[in-house]
């Protein structure tokens, strides 16, 4: 106990007799301040190393309180002069510049007055500063999104750190200014791009200026954040952004098929990233994160359609790895209408495709022959199918706030009608990929790929490296395989070969290249119905896999599948052979040759 | 001389040196917030939080401390329920939840918590038969100091859960644990820290061999030790390699709040120039000047010592340290002279839950310990804790009113 109360007198008598003069000295003239030596954030860049986004040195104007003591140059600055003079050299108004001061003052820390302040605001205040006290420049990075809008969803944006989110993750070392990633990539790898902000003591005059720093500790030198590599090709992106240009509410996703990595990723409407970095304003706000269009959300992975006649994919490979039809094997022939339970189900073709076999049936998505295969099938090989895709359940992907979908199964039916209160026609609103089928572009983009793949399960990512962690690694899928024998991936791959050789996919057709592709139109009870392709190519050795899902546009090979074949042409062509097939920049799509197709009935049980 | 009227026979140097405290205390945040600005006239309140902590502290003299003994186990399970309450209903500053808010008052239930482990530790080790040498014996007292050490660290609020431990091991110390006992158990906290410090467990290893040559434990109990630092460390460099950047990180924060340069680090050098710029006289009562001392958010709260030493310079803060020493002194004192056992394990308790805070405040003042948040026992504003600190000066006269019962 006694040695406690040593301690602290000794400690007393250090400061106050032997230190005295050194401590008097720092109180009377000067004042001593923290200053944040801030950490530039993580570069980001494209698979090629082309930059996607970065931060830059910017000025900020802040204003510091001066204490109480300090009365009269304490009047000087909640004076009408000083304000106007400091509102017209900063451009902001005199209210917001009275409102910073009087919080300054109150709270006894800095506030901001102007981010990013252009050179000529930032010269006129060094020169001022005798006259005008309180004001400083100080340095802070601003982030930088070099392509604008081009892959906006997938990169994500960081800003300012809320007052609600700096109480929520103070313990992280989070300060006040600081930036944090609030989508995408800048979010879900915050941890990795952010990096750790350094400090030291300066001692400045009445007047601000700095004199000399502080023997009390070594600066600490800011840690940068580590760079990322995306799996993103800018080439792919770029084409993608072409092909989607003009469309109100979409979203499209192209996945490397070898390996699971993102190729591309676009959701429309888009935002600008930049934004956020100059600070918005309230009104801006509003307008990018409420509404009905919500520019923020990535439909790529938030958006949740029905996968229309895409999903037969999932019902052909079902049905043949559980035998209950061959590939060859005709059922009756479709008379464009089919009888179940009591009630009529339409092929979307009115006048009948008349007697097809898997393959055929699948070409030119017939509805009836699925109808058939439906019961026989049943619900749940049907559900494990979607599952084993990767639907109703998040793919994995490293990118935050992804949608699972929802793929019913016998125990959702059952909670949501009872048991027993529903009909067996569910079964065949599913099976063509309508009811209650819910399905993010992102699950339709991988289901090409395992397809292209004949089945060897992936897990998409999109970021490849984290530079100074050689340990990082993509995670690994969930399984190794999607179960079916080689030749029941085989008939899957034909037949969607036929889809765009000579089916209802023809607008995606790439001159020498074999592309293999399926349509669909997802019927939406709030509007037009949604226009959907997914696609691989080539069909040996595929290189890339494609989903589109175009929002109330009307059918899938008509509007999506040439988006589709827009982008292989400009990704799978060589350019000189690119340029020759399209002297015009962008393609107009041949639409004249699509008959109107895909499934049109209606779930009647709603 | 002989007094006209009998007076209570309370422990007067301790009850002088409390209210000596509590009078600096008033008049430091009078000071502190005698500036235009903010916090203005909350002398008034502190003023009013005083009376009321006299009379809370008559009230924990004036009932036997029979009775407490008896209420320890309701107490105690009430102060965990708070505990409990706070981690999920608790108001959040900065990251940690630590009070509950009750309308007008908020309140602390870690520092009931305190108060009501010293009252079940002191019922539950006054017993005759009491061996500490016995693993049964030993190891019920620190499961009841676990629950409510870890409930308060998860708030988190590493510096008041400290206090739990360390009131633990002086109690053991005074109910008879031999000292050698008390050093090999504490030799895997000494092992962790070590490896913390230093980075490397060969010093550990030295300490822990030097005291095994020294002490000689019984075969099972050197087995035992060893093997339990084994483990620890084996286990410590595998686990912290195994954790991420900035779960180190995060740790490091936890356990040394000054690394962090936002805020506490600013804080510590302010107070520091405060104190030093004092001298030996101080520079006078209401004429502290240190102008950014003025924009320290707890110049009354948790640095309000750092104010006496700025006007009252070295001869005010020791005055002030004297009387701590004093009222610490007394109280250990009390401990060793009453004849009652769980009077004396209360007393012993209680002064070194008081000491521990002193300490821990007045050593981050001056520069020699982390930012931990920790206010100046009966100095610092605040209610709660002025009113915990009556019932706890009340409780040391309690058991000093009835010192010669057994």
């Amino acid at each position: 106990m006694l040695l406690g109360f040593g301690v602290v007198t000794i400690g007393l008598i250090r400061l106050q007799v032997a230190f005295h003069d050194q401590y008097l000295s720092l109180s009377k003239d000067n004042h001593v301040r923290l200053e944040v030596i801030r950490a530039p954030r993580g570069s980001i860049y494209d698979r090629n190393g082309v930059l996607l986004a970065d931060s830059a040195p910017s000025f900020s104007i802040e204003f510091r309180p001066f204490p109480a003591e300090s009365i009269s140059i304490k009047r000087t600055t909640q004076g009408s002069a000083w304000i106007a003079e400091v509102a017209q050299l900063t451009g902001t108004d005199t209210l917001k510049v009275r409102e910073a001061v009087a919080k300054a003052n109150r709270t006894g820390q800095a506030e901001m007055l102007r981010h990013n302040a252009p050179f000529a605001v930032r010269a006129a205040i060094e020169e001022m500063r005798g006259e005008l006290p309180g004001l400083e420049v100080h340095i802070e990075p601003l982030r930088r999104y070099a392509h604008g809008t081009v892959a906006a969803h997938l990169l994500g944006y960081a800003a300012q750190i809320s007052e609600k989110e700096l109480e929520l993750r103070a313990a992280d070392g989070y300060g006040s200014g600081d930036l944090i990633g609030q989508s995408g990539v800048e979010s879900g790898y915050e941890d990795v791009l952010r990096g750790q902000d350094g400090a030291e003591f300066v001692v400045v005059n009445a007047m601000g200026k700095r004199v000399t720093t502080l023997s009390e500790g070594p600066p600490q030198l800011p840690v940068a954040g580590h760079d990322l590599v995306l799996t993103i090709d800018l080439k792919v992106q770029n084409a993608m952004e072409e092909a989607m240009a003009g469309v109100d509410r979409g979203a499209a996703v192209a996945i490397d098929p070898r390996d699971g990595s993102v190729l591309g990723l676009v959701s429309r409407p888009a935002f600008d990233p930049n934004e956020f970095s100059l600070g918005l304003s309230p009104q801006r706000w509003k307008e990018l994160s409420e509404g009905g269009a919500n520019p923020l959300i990535n439909r790529a992975i938030q958006g949740t359609y029905p996968p229309g006649s895409t999903f037969k994919i999932v019902s052909m490979l079902s049905a043949l790895r559980n035998h209950v039809a061959s590939p060859t094997t005709r059922l009756a022939p479709c008379t464009g209408r089919y009888t179940y339970g009591g009630r009529s189900f339409g092929c979307w073709k009115h006048t009948g495709h008349g007697s097809l076999d898997f393959i055929s049936a699948l070409e030119h998505s017939c509805d009836v022959y699925f109808y058939q295969i439906g019961p026989k099938l049943g619900l749940t090989p049907l559900g494990d199918a979607a599952r084993d895709f990767g639907f109703g359940g998040r793919t994995g992907i490293d990118l935050p706030q992804e949608k699972k979908g929802l793929i019913p199964s016998q125990a959702w039916y059952d909670e949501r009608w009872g048991a027993g209160k529903w009909r067996k026609g569910v079964m065949l609103n599913l099976i063509i990929g309508q009811g209650e089928l819910l399905t993010t572009p992102l699950q339709l983009a991988l289901m090409a790929a395992e397809t292209g793949m004949s089945g060897k399960a992936l897990r998409p990512h999109v970021v490849r490296e984290i530079k100074g962690v050689p340990e990082f690694a993509p995670e690994r899928p969930q399984h190794e395989r999607i179960a079916g024998d080689p030749a029941d991936w085989q008939a899957v791959r034909e037949a969607l070969e036929r889809v765009v050789a000579t089916g209802t996919g023809t607008a995606a057709r790439v001159p020498g290249v074999r592309v293999a592709g399926k349509t669909g139109t997802a019927q939406n009870p709030h509007g037009n119905d949604h226009a959907l392709f997914v696609c691989f190519a080539p069909v040996v050795d595929p290189q890339i896999a494609l989903a589109f899902v175009i929002e109330n546009s009307g059918h899938g090979g008509s509007v999506a599948a040439p988006k589709a074949g827009s982008v292989l042409a400009r990704v799978l062509l060589a350019d000189s052979v690119y340029a020759a097939l399209h002297p015009v920049a962008r393609p107009r799509p041949v639409a004249a040759a699509i008959q109107v197709p895909d499934s049109m009935e209606v779930f009647g049980g709603d | 001389m002989r007094l006209p009227f009998r007076l209570p026979p309370i422990d007067w140097p301790l009850a002088g040196a409390a209210a000596g405290l509590v009078l600096v205390g008033l008049l430091t945040v009078y000071s502190a917030t005698s500036i235009p600005g903010a916090h203005e006239g909350l002398w008034l309140k502190q003023l009013m939080w005083a009376l009321v902590a006299v009379g809370a502290a008559w009230l924990a003299t004036v009932l036997p401390y029979r009775v407490y003994d008896s209420l320890a186990y309701p107490l105690y399970v009430v102060s965990l329920m708070f505990l409990v309450l706070v981690l999920l209903f608790g108001s959040s500053a900065y990251g940690a939840k630590r009070w509950l808010d009750l309308g007008p008052i908020k309140f602390q239930p870690s520092e009931l918590a305190k108060i009501a482990m010293v009252l079940v530790l002191a019922r539950r080790m006054d017993d005759p038969k009491l061996n500490l040498r016995k693993f049964s014996h030993w190891v019920a007292p620190l499961l009841l100091m676990l629950v409510p050490f870890l409930l308060v660290a998860k708030e988190p609020d590493l510096g008041t859960s400290l206090a739990f431990p360390i009131i633990l091991i002086a109690m053991y110390f005074w109910a008879g644990m031999p000292v050698t006992q008390l050093l090999l158990g504490l030799s895997p906290v000494m092992n962790i820290a070590m490896f913390v410090v230093t980075g490397s467990i060969w010093w550990f290893i030295a300490a822990l061999s030097l005291m095994l040559a020294w002490f000689r434990p019984r075969i099972a109990v050197l087995v035992a030790v060893l093997a339990i630092n084994g483990v620890v460390a084996y286990a410590m460099p595998h686990i912290w390699n195994g954790l991420h950047d900035y779960q180190k990180r995060r740790i490091e924060t936890f356990l040394n709040p000054g690394q962090d340069p936002y805020g506490s680090g600013y804080q510590i050098i302010q107070s520091k120039i405060a104190i030093g710029s004092g001298g030996v006289t101080g520079k006078g009562y209401l004429r502290g000047t240190q102008k950014a001392l003025a924009f320290l958010p707890m110049r009354h709260t948790d640095f309000i010592f750092s104010v006496v030493g700025e006007e009252l310079g070295l001869i005010g803060a020791l005055t002030v340290v004297i009387l701590y020493a004093l009222l610490i002194l007394r109280g250990y004192r009390l401990a060793a002279t009453v004849r009652n056992g769980f009077a004396s394990l209360m007393v012993v308790g209680l002064v070194t839950s008081l000491f521990y805070h002193i300490m821990v405040n007045m050593l981050m003042t001056i520069g020699l310990a982390p930012v931990t948040g920790l206010p100046l026992p009966l100095l610092s504003y605040g209610g709660t804790a002025l009113i915990v600190n009556g019932i706890q000066i009340g409780l040391l006269q309690n058991v000093a009113t009835r010192r010669h019962e057994f």
